[in-house]
């Protein structure tokens, strides 16, 4: 950058906290500060079981959130894990075939795939609720196939918990690939097949690793809010399929352990931390932003 | 996505043998071809499944409180759209929230990402970092952190004691915003040429006239693409509402929490389709006018 | 640039790199922004919540459980008293509620809301041990004489002061007779009903069915004594006998047909019962709770009076009527039964429904679940969270 004289380089120097400020005071007032009073909280008891909670370094709080609610914790981030790779596989070849195959339909096409997301998420999730109900048309189809028992249900299922997750991220994973495929340059997929002489191993070999970093933003996209929501366990789920997000929910706007609550979202916060950074290394992105 | 369309444009017979995703028309390219193709529209099927229940449910007739299983049809429910006035009343608290923090959001986080992008500061990975982190916390904990730091006063909020209610909700809703907007239209203005901005002002502009005559108009359609997406996020908002709303303030999304467990009118699936069918309308429009000022431009 | 998509799912062009070259900003940005943003952040810091006044003319603001109004009686409140009325159906479960006001109450904020529907536990909690809610002004609530002697003396309220009664209901076994095949009579023929049950997220009612299946006394409830509830509760829900618990929103599932069988409310499944005739409720036989909710108004509310004018009404036996014959929850206004008579038609037989109007011989069969201290209820409290799963 080129500054043509002593003032406008001062300028320019300041210019910047000019915009930033605004901005990042509100982030910081209201988004890192927030995750110190949740430590806190995290830290406090209750003199009683009413009372205000007080300050004064309780750790238990931790174990309690560890040792009770082990269980929740495994099956948020398993079912989320599960929900990401169905999302990724059912992303894939649509993301694919849009970006591909779209030709001049392709924003068209682009617009489908978020346009149900213009309904809210909870209306969405309950018409899945309405869907899967025992009385439905798809529970009486996987019956009369077989797939179910005759008293075989899908609604307060693990299985429908997931499948609520997997939708309700699907186009968070669709985008980004997309965007990826979209940037590869054909020429160059061109000489993948001349080389390879197969699609399928120009497609290994040069669009799938191209579309890599789509692969991971999406995932992470997917992966994040699958696994602190609570909306999906609630409406499709049982007491079997409760993840993390329905204890935290639970505790802090049932039960009212605010201490206890605030211990679980921050280790919860924590491990998704750890969870993101590592995968991060391992894929390996400059730019997942 | 220009280098597609031209790619495969003008290209004849010969041409259109060989895709530019590298498919050849050989027997297996082709049955591999329609696999893909099949699976890409069951994926779209399978989006649009719950829409169709939503949409079919709003002529439905349910004999009790639950519209959950099919009845009669009837066109009574969108006759009287507004019946439920509880309903009506979150939404419009809805949309007057999701109006006024994307219009904020979007003016502190556009500054946000003119600053990233525009001007290089020792900070400005740090920075950069601050923004995005909240992209990756779980709305569970924005919901929770937000909730422990609205029952103390605090000295960074000038000790004001917070009433969970309106004001709370829209803090909210800004905060989560802001790093969207910012990341948003980070990534539409980044290819600017910021030099010439000198230029503008060679020719005689001030600055704020370079500013209002010259960046704002081309930075437009980002800030404009940013307000809608923060819109988009803030009216559809439940978790993070539902920490933050208090007893007596009750958004779209939290009434229909509420309401899913006791009862639930046709109106919801009314409303729910209307809002469907009115962001297809905008952005079909938004997608003619884009064409079209495209088309105009020569671009 | 032809971008037409603009969605939350603009979020992800965070993925994408550099756009089309094309041209610049001004420095301006720096100052303009600044002296534009600041007002508006100040505005959104400042910025607190608040309660809808009055505005204007009388009004009052209540908060209820679903099912427990009539419109007719809503219509008849608002042209009786020329006060406006908002009512809000927003309390689904005791604790759920308790957990919303908090906040506000603790710190003596306005929560919105004139008055509040609490069952008695709860309603001792309020009144006793967190102290956030106020006396009715007695001129104002002349029509008290009419609440049954029954209810007049309850250990947390002895002289009604605070709160009166809204309805009492009876928690047992609703079924689906389609699914069920047959009638259902005690605690262990519901866990033998195939397909899926659900319990009541309200400890009381569902630790007391199973403790009275257990042949224990609910009116002194003891920890060790429901022991043997929370295990068989544990063993049915991990094993899938039951599949969850639920607050009001069974309703929801048992008229779409979701359920098999589960503990519910006796009013409640005689409203479903309207619209599917194949659900049933049944008391069992080793009994069933009775609770009351209780009308209480908050500390935080400056027009108890006004309030206090929505209960008065209430407790005309004629307005009863017209709200026991929608709801069909047991009234506590003495005099009821003659009103409902007077109705005619299907109001008229709801006097010869227990449920409703209860014999000396149906209210043999319940039991009231009695008051836990301050330690115990807080024991109860976690081991249900935890054997419920939610926490």
């Amino acid at each position: 950058m080129i500054e043509r004289d002593d003032q406008g380089r001062k300028v320019a120097r300041r210019a910047p906290w000019f915009l930033l400020g605004p901005g990042l005071l509100f982030l910081v007032a209201f988004f890192f500060f927030p995750l110190y009073t949740l430590g806190r909280m995290a830290l406090s008891s209750r003199p009683s079981r009413f009372a205000n909670p007080v300050f004064d370094w309780q750790w238990s709080n931790f174990n309690s959130a560890f040792s009770r609610y082990g269980g929740q914790f495994t099956r948020s981030f398993l079912y989320a894990a599960l929900a990401t790779v169905l999302a990724l596989v059912i992303a894939y070849p649509l993301a694919y075939v849009i970006a591909f195959r779209g030709g001049r339909f392709k924003n068209a096409l682009l617009g489908l795939v978020v346009v149900p997301f213009f309904t809210n998420f909870l209306i969405r999730t309950l018409a899945w609720k309405t869907i899967l109900g025992d009385q439905g048309s798809v529970v009486g189809f996987f019956r009369s196939m077989g797939v179910l028992s005759s008293s075989g249900t899908l609604l307060r299922t693990p299985l429908a918990v997931i499948g609520g997750l997997t939708y309700n991220f699907l186009p968070f994973m669709v985008l980004p690939i997309y965007v990826a495929l979209e940037k590869i340059d054909p020429r160059l997929v061109d000489a993948a097949r001349d080389l390879y002489s197969n699609t399928w191993r120009a497609f290994r070999k040069v669009v799938f690793p191209l579309s890599l970093p789509g692969v991971f933003a999406g995932s992470l996209l997917v992966f994040i809010p699958a696994a602190g929501d609570f909306v999906n366990a609630y409406y499709l789920g049982n007491s079997q399929t409760s993840m993390i997000g329905n204890v935290v929910q639970n505790q802090f706007l049932v039960q009212v352990d605010y201490p206890v609550a605030a211990a679980l979202s921050f280790v919860f916060m924590a491990i998704v931390m750890v969870i993101v950074i590592a995968y991060a290394r391992v894929l390996g992105t400059e730019d997942i932003a | 996505m220009s280098v597609v369309t031209t790619a495969s444009g003008p290209s004849g017979r010969a041409k259109r043998a060989s895709m530019p995703d590298g498919t050849v028309m050989s027997k297996g390219g082709r049955v591999g071809r329609m696999v893909v193709n099949v699976a890409a529209g069951a994926s779209l099927l399978y989006l649009f499944l719950p829409i169709f229940v939503i949409v079919a449910f709003s002529f439905n007739q349910p004999k009790g409180k639950f519209n959950a299983v099919w009845q009669n049809f009837t066109f009574q429910n969108w006759m009287h759209p507004f019946a439920d006035s509880a309903l009506v009343d979150a939404l419009l608290l809805s949309l007057k929230i999701a109006l006024l923090a994307s219009a904020i959001a979007t003016v502190l986080g556009t500054f946000v990402a003119i600053a990233l992008v525009r001007y290089r500061f020792r900070a400005s990975s740090f920075v950069n970092f601050l923004v995005v982190i909240p992209l990756t916390a779980p709305e569970i904990v924005l919901g929770a952190s937000l909730l422990t730091l609205f029952l103390e006063p605090h000295l960074i909020t000038f000790n004001h004691q917070f009433a969970l209610g309106f004001g709370t909700i829209l803090i909210a809703h800004i905060m989560f915003c802001v790093s969207y907007v910012a990341m948003t239209v980070k990534a539409r203005i980044r290819g600017f040429d910021w030099s010439l901005e000198d230029a503008a002002m060679d020719l005689g502009a001030n600055p704020t006239r370079t500013f209002m005559r010259v960046t704002l108009p081309l930075i437009t359609p980002g800030i404009f693409a940013a307000f809608l997406l923060s819109f988009a996020l803030s009216i559809d908002d439940f978790i993070i509402t539902y920490f933050v709303s208090g007893p007596s303030t009750t958004t779209f999304p939290v009434r229909i929490f509420g309401q899913s467990r006791v009862a639930t009118p046709p109106q919801i699936n009314v409303l729910a389709s209307m809002i469907l069918f009115g962001s297809i309308a905008v952005m079909a429009i938004g997608s003619w006018l884009g064409q079209r000022r495209a088309r105009r431009l020569g671009i | 640039m032809t971008d037409p998509e603009v969605s939350r799912a603009e979020a992800v062009r965070m993925a994408r790199a550099a756009m089309s070259r094309r041209q610049f900003i001004g420095r301006a940005g720096a100052l303009f922004g600044t002296a534009m943003v600041a007002p508006a952040v100040l505005a959104a810091c400042g910025s607190s919540g608040g309660s809808k006044g009055a505005g204007g003319g009388k009004s009052v603001s209540i908060s209820n459980w679903t099912s427990y109004i009539s419109a007719q009686s809503k219509k008849d409140f608002q042209r009786d008293t020329g006060i406006k009325l908002t009512y809000t159906e927003d309390i689904n479960d005791n604790n759920e509620y308790f957990a919303k006001i908090r906040p506000n109450l603790s710190r003596h904020q306005s929560i919105g809301r004139d008055g509040f529907v609490l069952t008695d536990w709860m309603a001792n909690r309020m009144i006793n041990q967190v102290k956030w809610t106020q006396p009715f002004p007695a001129a104002d609530f002349p029509n008290k004489k009419n609440l049954r002697a029954a209810l007049a003396h309850p250990g947390f309220d002895p002289d009604r002061k605070s709160s009166a009664p809204w309805a009492s209901g009876v928690a047992g076994i609703a079924y689906n007779m389609k699914t069920t095949g047959k009638e259902i009579k005690t605690i262990d023929d519901f866990l033998a009903v195939k397909g899926t049950k659900t319990v009541l997220s309200e400890m009381r009612d569902t630790i007391g069915l199973f403790m009275m299946a257990d042949g224990k006394d609910i009116k002194k409830p003891t920890f060790a004594d429901a022991q043997p509830a929370f295990d068989r509760l544990q063993k049915a829900l991990s094993d899938g006998t039951i599949s969850g618990t639920n607050g009001n929103e069974y309703v929801n599932d048992l008229g779409a047909g979701n359920l098999a069988a589960a503990f519910a409310w006796s009013g409640d499944v005689a409203q479903i019962a309207k619209d599917n005739p194949d659900i049933k409720f049944a008391v069992p036989e080793s009994g069933g709770t009775l609770w009351s909710d209780n009308f209480m108004l908050p500390d935080t509310t400056d027009k108890p009076g006004l309030g206090t004018d929505f209960i008065n009404f209430f407790y005309d036996p004629k307005n009863a009527a017209v709200l026991t014959a929608e709801i069909q929850y047991i009234s506590p206004v003495d005099g009821v039964a003659d009103e409902l008579t007077k109705l005619g038609g299907d109001a008229a037989k709801l006097v010869d429904n227990p449920l409703v109007v209860p014999t000396d011989a149906f209210l043999a069969q319940l039991s009231i679940f009695g008051v836990l201290d301050a330690k115990t209820e807080e024991q109860f409290d976690k081991k249900f969270a935890q054997v419920t799963g939610a926490g």
